[in-house]
């Protein structure tokens, strides 16, 4: 009975979400190149990194390098050298060059690569894009599939005040990009809403031209 | 013809081997270095020395260098400290593994994850020089003007997709661990040079301490 009580009060959850949207009101945007100043410009720039997930916690070094290529690879590894994963990202290709094998899941990978899009803003060419103006900023969304990608900003769009991915009604997670020095921020912070997932990224000046 | 073979087959062993080592050949008299090396470990109950550490990441030619200190006492007791360009600290003391990194700090037993127990191992076994006799492990052994480099492959296969193989560089006259060099089958490598090594010195327990 009890569980029974607990399946139908999913559902009722379920429910009330597919009725509620926290973006209504989508309206197709034209072409608008006002985005692209936020766009980072990862050269090459190395991260103290911090990945809390549910109860655990991981440390490491995320570097990001912008290949000959225009391809953007990204390497994640432990303080003492071990290397967690590599990724490379090219418009809309996603190479998976490296994966530790106890994080080789297709979830994992899939969670991984739309939040490093959102923040690399990789469907910033996308034709599928909109826009709307709310309450808490100004809403420049690019669609993929069934996924949104969502850059808020301020009136005069000098301001990128967070960046949320979201399926058609619901937000998924929100990261912003804060301290830009050379066009790389210098903190990049990731949020899940739908389970405790945090990446927090700080920069490190390592090279002296930086 | 078959000795013509053999001729060439021998001459592109040993070009393979001086293309992959520069500078070092095979060793003629592996007991030599054994016992040297057997002795010399025996003798050391610690080291305290400054570290070095690249990583080398070969498709992105880039590295990342960071030093830091690192202290080591028998019979199974490592501290090492990253210093520059982060802080993060790794204590190994027996099972236990102490990390502390720059928001958290964690203790670990080695006992509760096969993975960190076979790395730990490697570390110390590396350090005391023990990995040369270990089963976990085919060892070559080569010759250079001013070291030795011991070439570990390892013949597990969960430890052989995380590393080809792992080097260890002994100075030749005094048959001290210069530097452990871990090569990835990806062609990366992480790299640690211990610089201003202290043999033998006092080192108080409470430095391996894991709270």
């Amino acid at each position: 009975m009890r569980f029974l009580l607990f399946i139908s009060g999913i559902c009722m959850l379920a429910a009330y979400s597919s009725c509620s949207t926290a973006y209504k009101g989508l309206q197709a945007e034209g072409e608008n190149d006002c985005m692209a100043s936020f766009k980072p410009a990862f050269s090459r720039a190395l991260y103290n990194t911090n990945v809390n997930v549910v109860g655990k916690h991981l440390s490491g070094l995320l570097i990001i390098k912008t290949m000959p290529d225009s391809s953007v690879r990204m390497v994640f590894s432990n303080e003492a050298g071990f290397k967690f994963f590599d990724f490379g990202f090219k418009k809309d290709d996603f190479t998976v060059y490296y994966i530790f094998d106890q994080m080789n899941k297709k979830s994992v990978i899939k969670t991984l690569r739309k939040d490093f899009q959102l923040v690399l803003m990789t469907h910033l060419q996308s034709s599928n894009r909109y826009f709307i103006e709310k309450n808490d900023g100004y809403y420049h969304s690019f669609r993929d599939g069934q996924d949104y990608y969502h850059y808020v900003t301020d009136a005069s769009c000098k301001e990128l005040l967070r960046m949320e991915r979201a399926g058609r009604r619901k937000k998924v997670m929100e990261a912003v990009m804060q301290d830009y020095r050379n066009g790389i921020p210098d903190t990049i912070g990731i949020k899940h809403s739908n389970f405790s997932f945090t990446i927090e990224l700080k920069r490190i000046h390592d090279a002296p031209d930086q | 013809m078959r000795n013509l073979i053999l001729i060439c087959v021998l001459i592109m062993a040993a070009f393979h081997v001086s293309a992959q080592y520069p500078g070092y050949t095979a060793i003629k008299d592996i007991n030599a270095f054994q016992t040297g090396f057997a002795a010399a470990s025996q003798k050391t109950t610690s080291i305290k020395s400054d570290f070095v550490q690249e990583k080398n990441l070969s498709l992105l030619a880039d590295k990342i260098v960071s030093k830091g200190k690192f202290w080591f006492k028998k019979e199974n007791m490592v501290r090492m400290e990253y210093t520059q360009p982060f802080q993060y600290l790794m204590i190994i003391n027996g099972q236990n593994i102490y990390v502390k990194d720059s928001q958290k700090e964690n203790k670990i037993s080695a006992k509760s994850n096969k993975l960190f127990q076979q790395i730990n191992k490697i570390i110390i076994d590396c350090v005391k020089g023990e990995a040369l006799e270990s089963g976990d492990f085919n060892t070559r052994i080569f010759e250079g003007k001013e070291s030795y480099l011991a070439e570990l492959s390892p013949v597990n296969k969960n430890l052989q997709a995380l590393f080809k193989n792992i080097n260890v560089i002994v100075e030749k006259k005094n048959y001290e661990v210069t530097g452990i060099e871990m090569h990835e089958p990806s062609g990366d490598n992480t790299i640690i040079h211990f610089n201003n090594r202290q043999l033998n010195t006092t080192l108080p327990d409470a430095l391996f301490a894991v709270h």
